[in-house]
C-alpha cells in the first residue's frame, strides 16, 4: 500500500491537535490550585478529593456510563439493521423515520418524548432517557452503516446463498463482519451523543436518575468548578478503561 | 458480553431501589452543603437534589406532567401559576411548628393568601454587578440602570457589559429604567422597553445567565445584569482570589426585581411526610441563616437574623432598606396575552 | 418470497421502535402546532365535551405566525449558512485525517481512531468552557492576535462573543461525526485498485481523484448529514458563545419551548426545520452519491 504522505500526515496532526487543545486546557486545569479556571496558580489534587467526596456527582457519572452503554448496544444492533434495510430497499418512508430524530431540533424531541412517556404511562427514570436516546441514535448508527455499504460486492451474497447458507447465515458470516467497521463507529458516535446529551436527557430524566451532564449544567451558574474538570477527566479515562476491557472480552466484536 | 450485560442490569435496578429520600428540586446552588448534611442526618433519608436556573425550565418540566418531586422552590409568580393549576397540595400547618419564625412582611402575599400552599425560603433582588476598580478608573456610576440601557454611558464599556438572557427580567430593567412598573403589560410600553434595549444592544457583550459570575471575577466583564446571590459569589469569588480588582454589586436608583422563593409540595409528591419535615426544619433560624451566610441571599425569616454575620446584613442589596424596598417589586405572572407579546418583542429584538 | 421476508424481518425492528419513540411523538407535536398554548404554559386542552357534544379547540394562528415578518425565515437562512460552512470545515479537516487512518497500518487504526473520539468522552459543557478560556480577551491566543491586529493598525478584535467563535465551536464538536464515517468508508477500498491505476501510470494526484475521492462520496455524504443537521439546530454554543448577534434558529426554538412558554409556536418552527431538513438532505443525497452506489 501507498505509504501515507507527508503534508496528509502534516494535516492529521494539525487536526489531532485542534482536538486536543481544549482537552488539554480540560485537564489541566482539573490540577489547578485555584477555582477560577483563568490562569495557572499551582498544583493541586483538592479537586479530585471534593469529587470523591461528593455521592451525587458520582452517582449520577455512573448513571451516565450505564444509560450510554445501554443506549449504544440497543441502537447498534436496530440502527445495524436499519442501515441494511435502507441499503437494500431504498423507501423514501423508511430513510424519513430514521434521519427524522436526528433532523429535528433536540428540544423537540424531549419535549415530544415527554408527552409521549406521559401518553403510555411510562414512567421517567433510567429506562425512558435510555428510550430517548436510542430514538435518536439509530440513524447514527444507521447512516455509518449505509454509509459502509455501498459499493460493497454483492456478489459474496449471492455465491453463499447458492452454496446453500440460510440468509442468517450469510448475514452472521458475511455481512456482518464486513459492516463491523461501521457498526462500531456508529456505535461510538451513540454512546458520545448519549453521554453528553443534556437537552433530551433534561425532558425524560425522572426524579433522581440525574446524568452527568444535568449535574454540571447546574453547577454551570457559579463558573464550572475544576471539580467539573475532574469529573470530566476521570469519565474519560474510565470510558477509555472500559471501552479497552470490552474489546479484550470479545475480540471480534471490536477488531475489524 | 454477558457479564456485560448483568452489569447494566444490576446497575438499573439499583437507581431504582433507592433508599428513603426526599427529591427536591432546587434552583441552582441555592442551598448549602452543610444545611443538607445536616438534615439527611436528622431525617435518617437522602437528600436528592435536581437544579433548574430559570422559572421558565422549572415550569416546562413540570407542566408536562413530570412532577413527582417532594419540595419545589419556586418564585412567586410561578407559585401563582402552580397554584392555579391545581398541582400543588394544601400545607398540613399543624406539622410546620416554626412558622412562627417567618417576618409579617413576607406572608400572606396575594399570590398565596393565608399561605394555604407555601412557605417563603428565600429572596434575592436582580441588581447590577461592576467591576468596581474600573467604574472608578472610569468615573461611572453603576448604581442607575443607564449603566447598561444609555449609549452615552455604554460607548466607554463597550463589549464589557452582559445582561440577563431572560425577557421578564430584562424587560423588567429596561421598564424601570423608563419609569414604568416592571409588571407593565401595556403593548406601547413594551415596544418602548423594547427600543431602548435594540439601542443598548449592539454596546453588549452577551445575553448571558449562565457565566456572567466567572467573566466578572476572571475580568473579562465589567459589569453585569444578574441576582444579588451570584453576584455575591462573584465579589467573594474575586477577593478569595486575590485578583487585582474588587466586585460590588448595587440596586440600581429607579428599583428592580425582588424575587421571593417559596417552598411547596407537589400533590404527587412521594412523601409529603418529609417534605414537611424539611420545611420545618428550613424555617429553624440557623438553618435559614445558612442561606445568607453561604448563599448570600435575603431571608425572610425573622428570628434568624442574630444568626446572620453582621457583614452580610449590612449589605444593602441583599437586605434592602425600607426606602429601597418601597422601590422593589415582585413580577406577577404574566398572563398568555401578554407573554405571547413579549415573548414576539423579544424573538425580534434577538433576531435584530 | 424467503428473500422478502428477511428484508421484512430486518426493518421491521427499527420501524417498530421508531414509529413508537419517534412517529407518536411527532404526531402528538404536530396536533400540538395547531393547538392554543396554557395559560401558565404547556398546552391548552384541545377539545371540550359540552352535554354529550364535542368541540374542537384548534387553530392555524401559529402557522400563520410563521409567515406574518420575515424574521424567522431570515434567521433560517443565517443559521443554514453557519451549518454549510461548518459542515465545509468538517470535511476538509476530516479527510486527511480519516484518509490517514484508513492506510495506517490495521495495528494502529483503532488507537487512532479511538484517539479522536476520546476528547468527546469528557463533557461537552466542559468542552465549550475550554474553549472560553481559549478565546478569553486575556487569553495568550487574543493577545497576540490583537499584537498583529495592533501592528496593521487594524481594530482590536474580540473573539470571545462572536460568530467566529460559534463556528470553531460548532466545528470542534461536530468533527467526530465526518472523520468516522469518512474512515468507515475509506477504510474499506480495495488497496489493489490504486496498485493497478499506478502500475498503469497514473500520478499521486490522478489516483486521487479518479478513484479514491469518487469512492469516497458516501462517506463524505454520511458524515455530511451527520454534521449539518445537528449543527443546524443547536442553541447551547451560540447562546454560550454568540454574544448579542451569534444566535441561530435553534435558540428560537428553545426560546419558545422554555422562556416564552408557547409550545404551539415552538412546534411549529421545529416541524418546519425539520422538514426543510429533511428535504434538503434528500437533494443532497440525489446530487452527492455517485451512479451504480444508489441501489445495492
Amino acid at each position: 500500500m501507498a505509504r501515507p504522505r507527508k503534508t496528509l500526515l502534516l494535516a492529521s496532526a494539525l487536526v489531532y491537535l485542534f482536538l486536543y487543545i481544549p482537552l488539554a486546557v480540560v485537564v489541566v486545569f482539573s490540577f489547578n490550585d485555584s477555582r477560577l479556571n483563568a490562569e495557572w496558580v499551582g498544583f493541586t489534587w483538592k479537586w479530585y478529593d471534593q469529587l470523591f467526596s461528593n455521592p451525587q456527582m458520582l452517582q449520577a457519572a455512573r448513571n451516565s456510563l450505564i444509560i450510554a452503554l445501554a443506549a449504544a448496544l440497543l441502537s447498534g444492533v436496530l440502527g445495524c439493521l436499519a442501515g441494511i434495510a435502507l441499503h437494500r430497499f431504498r423507501q423514501k418512508w423508511l430513510s424519513a423515520l430514521v434521519l427524522g430524530p436526528v433532523a429535528m431540533p433536540d428540544i423537540l424531541i424531549g419535549v415530544s418524548l415527554l408527552l409521549t412517556f406521559m401518553l403510555f404511562n411510562i414512567g421517567l427514570g433510567s429506562i425512558s432517557i435510555i428510550l430517548a436516546h436510542v430514538s435518536f441514535c439509530i440513524g447514527f448508527v444507521a447512516l455509518a452503516v449505509q454509509a459502509r455499504m455501498s459499493g460493497m460486492d454483492d456478489s459474496l451474497l449471492e455465491a453463499a446463498r447458492d452454496l446453500g447458507a440460510s440468509p442468517w447465515q450469510s448475514f452472521r458470516l458475511i455481512t456482518l463482519p464486513l459492516l463491523l467497521p461501521g457498526v462500531i463507529a456508529g456505535m461510538m458516535m451513540a454512546f458520545t451523543l448519549s453521554i453528553d446529551d443534556f437537552v433530551v436527557t433534561f425532558f425524560t430524566a425522572g426524579v433522581g436518575s440525574a446524568t452527568l451532564p444535568l449535574e454540571i449544567y447546574s453547577m454551570v451558574k457559579i463558573a464550572v468548578t475544576p471539580e467539573v474538570n475532574a469529573v470530566s477527566t476521570l469519565l474519560m479515562l474510565l470510558t477509555l478503561v472500559l471501552i479497552t476491557v470490552l474489546s479484550r472480552f470479545s475480540p471480534q466484536s471490536l477488531r475489524s | 458480553m454477558k457479564k456485560f450485560l448483568c452489569c447494566v442490569v444490576l446497575g438499573l435496578s439499583q437507581t431504582v431501589l433507592a433508599d428513603k429520600a426526599l427529591n427536591l428540586f432546587n434552583w441552582n446552588d441555592y442551598i448549602a452543603d452543610e444545611t443538607v448534611a445536616r438534615f439527611e442526618s436528622e431525617c435518617g433519608c437522602k437528600v436528592v437534589q435536581d437544579y433548574f436556573s430559570a422559572t421558565e425550565e422549572m415550569m416546562a418540566k413540570l407542566l408536562a406532567g413530570n412532577g413527582d418531586y417532594d419540595i419545589v422552590i419556586p418564585t412567586q409568580n410561578a407559585v401563582e401559576a402552580l397554584v392555579k393549576q391545581g398541582f400543588l397540595t394544601p400545607l398540613d400547618k399543624s406539622k410546620l411548628s416554626n412558622i412562627g419564625n417567618m417576618a409579617a412582611g413576607f406572608m400572606n402575599k396575594s399570590y398565596d393568601p393565608g399561605n394555604t400552599y407555601s412557605l417563603p425560603y428565600a429572596f434575592t433582588t436582580t441588581l447590577i454587578g461592576y467591576n468596581e476598580t474600573k467604574m472608578a478608573e472610569l468615573g461611572l456610576e453603576p448604581g442607575d440602570w443607564s449603566i447598561i440601557f444609555d449609549p452615552k454611558v455604554l460607548s466607554k464599556i463597550k463589549g464589557k457589559v452582559t445582561v440577563m438572557d431572560d425577557s421578564e427580567e430584562l424587560f423588567a430593567a429596561a421598564l424601570k429604567y423608563l419609569g414604568y412598573s416592571a409588571n407593565d403589560s401595556d403593548e406601547k410600553h413594551l415596544k418602548e422597553a423594547q427600543a431602548v434595549i435594540l439601542k443598548a444592544k449592539p454596546y453588549w457583550a452577551a445575553f448571558n445567565s449562565s457565566s456572567y459570575i466567572k467573566e466578572l471575577t476572571v475580568g473579562n466583564i465589567w459589569v453585569a445584569h444578574g441576582y444579588s446571590s451570584d453576584m455575591f459569589q462573584a465579589r467573594s469569588d474575586a477577593a478569595e482570589a486575590g485578583r487585582s480588582f474588587t466586585v460590588n454589586f448595587v440596586i440600581p436608583k429607579q428599583g428592580a426585581v425582588l424575587a421571593l422563593d417559596n417552598m411547596v409540595i407537589p400533590r404527587k409528591a412521594r412523601s409529603p411526610e418529609l417534605a414537611h419535615q424539611f420545611i420545618n426544619f428550613m424555617m429553624r433560624p440557623e438553618n435559614a441563616a445558612e442561606l445568607s451566610n453561604i448563599v448570600g441571599t435575603g431571608n425572610p425569616n425573622a428570628a434568624a437574623k442574630p444568626f446572620i454575620e453582621e457583614e452580610i446584613l449590612a449589605i444593602s442589596a441583599i437586605f434592602p432598606s425600607e426606602q429601597q424596598l418601597n422601590s422593589l417589586e415582585t413580577l406577577d405572572a404574566r398572563n398568555a396575552k401578554s407573554r405571547r407579546v413579549m415573548s414576539r418583542l423579544w424573538t425580534e429584538l434577538k433576531v435584530k | 418470497m424467503h428473500h422478502r421476508l428477511s428484508k421484512v424481518l430486518l426493518a421491521l425492528p427499527p420501524a417498530a421502535y421508531l414509529v413508537v419513540f419517534f412517529a407518536v411523538p411527532s404526531l402528538l407535536m404536530l396536533l400540538a402546532s395547531f393547538r392554543y398554548p396554557g395559560e401558565y404554559g404547556g398546552l391548552a386542552p384541545w377539545y371540550y365535551i359540552d352535554d354529550g357534544q364535542l368541540s374542537l379547540d384548534l387553530t392555524t394562528e401559529n402557522w400563520l405566525r410563521l409567515v406574518e415578518s420575515t424574521i424567522y425565515l431570515g434567521l433560517l437562512l443565517k443559521s443554514l449558512g453557519f451549518a454549510l460552512l461548518t459542515t465545509l470545515i468538517c470535511a476538509l479537516m476530516a479527510y486527511p485525517l480519516a484518509l490517514t487512518i484508513a492506510r495506517s497500518p490495521k495495528r494502529h487504526r483503532d488507537l487512532l481512531l479511538l484517539l479522536v473520539i476520546l476528547p468527546f468522552w469528557s463533557n461537552f459543557l466542559v468542552r465549550i468552557y475550554a474553549w472560553m478560556i481559549i478565546f478569553s480577551p486575556q487569553g495568550a491566543l487574543s493577545e497576540g492576535l490583537n499584537a498583529v491586529t495592533g501592528l496593521l493598525g487594524l481594530e482590536p478584535v474580540n473573539l470571545m462573543f462572536s460568530s467566529t467563535a460559534v463556528i470553531v465551536c460548532l466545528v470542534y464538536v461536530h468533527l467526530p461525526f465526518m472523520i468516522l464515517p469518512l474512515y468507515a468508508n475509506l477504510e474499506k477500498h480495495d488497496p489493489a485498485l490504486l496498485d493497478a491505476a499506478q502500475d498503469l501510470g497514473a500520478n499521486a494526484r490522478q489516483r486521487f481523484w479518479k478513484i479514491t475521492w469518487p469512492l469516497s462520496l458516501p462517506g463524505i455524504y454520511a458524515g455530511g448529514v451527520l454534521v449539518f443537521i445537528p449543527s443546524l439546530g443547536i442553541f447551547a454554543i451560540p447562546d454560550l458563545l454568540g454574544g448579542t448577534n451569534g444566535i441561530m434558529i435553534g435558540n428560537v426554538i428553545k426560546q419558545q419551548f422554555v422562556e416564552a412558554r408557547d409550545w404551539p409556536f415552538g412546534s411549529v418552527l421545529s416541524l418546519v426545520l425539520t422538514a426543510i431538513t429533511l428535504m434538503l438532505v434528500a437533494i443532497a443525497g440525489r446530487f452527492g452519491r455517485p451512479k451504480g452506489t444508489a441501489n445495492g
